[in-house]
């Protein structure tokens, strides 16, 4: 569960929402910070604090929150 | 007729959108004629731009008639196009379709997903070069607005074309804002070759932009800093695109580690480089550095565009003539935009420039003639007693930490922005190094994320209140 808390705490964090809108709703551009620096931001901070190194089609399809769980869970982060 | 369009091929596909949209020269040419039907004169209009088809047919079909735009983004708020109105009293405003602007003002007529709307003003006094209205910042709510003639418009697609020698088998992505002075260098220079517009509305970060990219076999990308670093982010590098064969940077400072990474990968795919220099001021290109130059030449902008010239000049504003020196930078060309308006009186102001632009930027030449920027000259403190450059401040830290770095402040202090706390001592350090200056000279802050605008510019003023 450590994950889910490092995950959301970085959407909280990069895109200045509250716990409560991280949820299905919450998709690129439905929050006017998920723009296009929102989005680079929200990556090189999971690259950081997951250690991972994203691939281009995965950068490209992080369009959503649940997205990028679905994501991460490819490059074995455990939710 | 404006950018050649009674030369071309009907029958060739001039732009192309995102969202399926197509017309050939000949449909713009048509498109032309109606809109004129609807109008009959020379006048003012507003055009909230996306990019997307009906927009640029508004702006194309404006210039080639005489009408002058003045184009804002589609996602302006409304309090400040309320101003604007009311400031400069546009007769047409051309929008996509909604309600508020229907509640107030006639509909004309439609055009796909626009609506030429007809206001309560008319016979605002032009005067006669007037070609276009661009304004001086995105989103800062400044009323200043940059006049441009119609010889700076053709001067500029023309030169701006031969230095791309761009022919009619180029498609362009044209994803920067085309209200934005690069965003529409790109689709001038690129019509007036006879070629195609990919006009973009998605982001470089969703995946229908590349499809969309590789879908039309675009040929050449032209981006800002921001752009860049997005595109090294997706590893634009490991990316399959044989079709594109033009890499352009504009709007700012490139990293010398980004310049010199993208200047290496188009000599190995055996695809140009090119870095440019421009302003709105400037009908955006005002200097270029040749592809073959970009990796003996990193940071540079090169020299001036064909039939453009450049020098320095002194804080006494004297040329210098000496080819290794620093200055000033100044540009003369028929680019070189009338002035500035500040308001609806200021539309009848002839030109003030006579074709001399001095640009506010520091910049160094080399033995060989070529510019590098240093910096704005605004942005500088002078620090007990030495003038000092935020912007080669901010560089040097980027370049050396290859981290994120905001330099702001006063003639007391200067406040560098980073993102990481574990570099705060050797920023500091190096920064105490580089300048010759006290610790007392300096703070650190390190701040969350630093802020930018849509283009990734930072946000100055931001920064002063998060600090």
């Amino acid at each position: 569960m450590d994950n889910l808390k490092k995950y959301n705490e970085i959407f909280m964090e990069i895109l200045k929402i509250d716990e409560n809108q991280l949820n299905e709703d919450l998709k690129i551009r439905s929050v006017s910070t998920w723009d296009s620096i929102g989005h680079m931001s929200l990556i090189t901070a999971i690259e950081d604090k997951f250690d991972i190194f994203l691939e281009t089609e995965d950068i490209l399809g992080f369009s959503s929150y649940i997205k990028g769980i679905e994501m991460l869970k490819k490059y074995e982060v455990d939710f | 007729m404006f950018l050649n369009f009674d030369n071309k091929n009907v029958n060739k596909t001039a732009v192309v959108d995102d969202s399926g949209n197509k017309a050939t020269y000949g449909e713009l040419i048509s498109f032309r004629n109606l809109f004129y039907s609807k109008i009959q004169k020379r006048t003012l209009i507003f055009i909230l731009v996306e990019n997307s088809l009906p927009a640029l047919s508004g702006f194309l079909a404006s210039v080639s008639n005489r009408i002058v735009p003045l184009l804002l983004s589609s996602n302006i708020n409304s309090e400040l196009l309320d101003r604007l109105i009311n400031i400069y009293k546009p007769e047409f405003i051309w929008a996509q379709n909604n309600e508020m602007l229907n509640q107030k003002y006639a509909n004309i007529f439609e055009y796909f997903n626009y609506v030429l709307f007809k206001t309560e003003f008319q016979d605002t006094p032009l005067y006669d070069e007037l070609s276009l209205l661009l304004p001086t910042s995105g989103s800062t709510g400044s009323s200043k607005l940059v006049r441009h003639s119609y010889e700076n418009l053709s001067f500029s697609a023309e030169n701006v074309a031969e230095l791309f020698e761009l022919d009619e088998n180029h498609k362009a992505i044209a994803f920067l804002p085309i209200q934005y002075t690069m965003g529409l260098s790109v689709v001038m220079s690129h019509l007036y070759a006879g070629a195609t517009v990919l006009l973009i509305k998605s982001a470089l970060t969703e995946k229908k932009f590349w499809d969309f990219v590789k879908d039309n076999e675009a040929t050449s990308f032209t981006g800002v800093p921001f752009s860049f670093e997005i595109l090294h982010k997706l590893r634009f590098f490991r990316m399959n695109l044989p079709h594109l064969k033009i890499l352009s940077q504009g709007g700012g400072k490139l990293s010398e580690k980004l310049f010199f990474e993208f200047a290496q990968y188009a000599r190995d795919t055996g695809k140009k480089f090119i870095a440019t220099y421009g302003q709105t001021e400037g009908t955006a290109r005002m200097a270029y550095l040749q592809p073959d130059f970009a990796l003996k030449k990193i940071g540079s902008i090169g020299k001036a565009i064909p039939n453009g010239e450049l020098s320095i000049i002194d804080a006494e504003g004297n040329t210098i003539d000496e080819p290794v020196t620093q200055g000033e930078l100044v540009y003369k060309g028929k680019n070189v935009t009338l002035g500035y308006a500040y308001c609806s009186e200021d539309l009848v102001k002839a030109d003030e420039r006579l074709g001399v632009l001095k640009t506010g930027d520091l910049v160094k030449r080399d033995s060989e003639g070529y510019y590098f920027i240093i910096g704005r000259l605004s942005r500088f403190l002078k620090l007990y007693g030495f003038r000092i450059s935020l912007d080669e401040v901010e560089n040097l830290i980027r370049n050396h930490f290859n981290i994120e770095c905001a330099c702001s402040g006063t003639d007391e202090k200067m406040f560098i922005h980073i993102t990481e706390e574990n570099k705060s001592q050797d920023v500091l350090d190096f920064v105490i190094q580089k300048t010759n200056l006290f610790p007392d000279a300096f703070k650190i802050k390190v701040i969350a994320e630093i802020p930018k605008n849509e283009t990734g510019k930072i946000l100055y003023n931001d920064l002063e209140e998060c600090g």
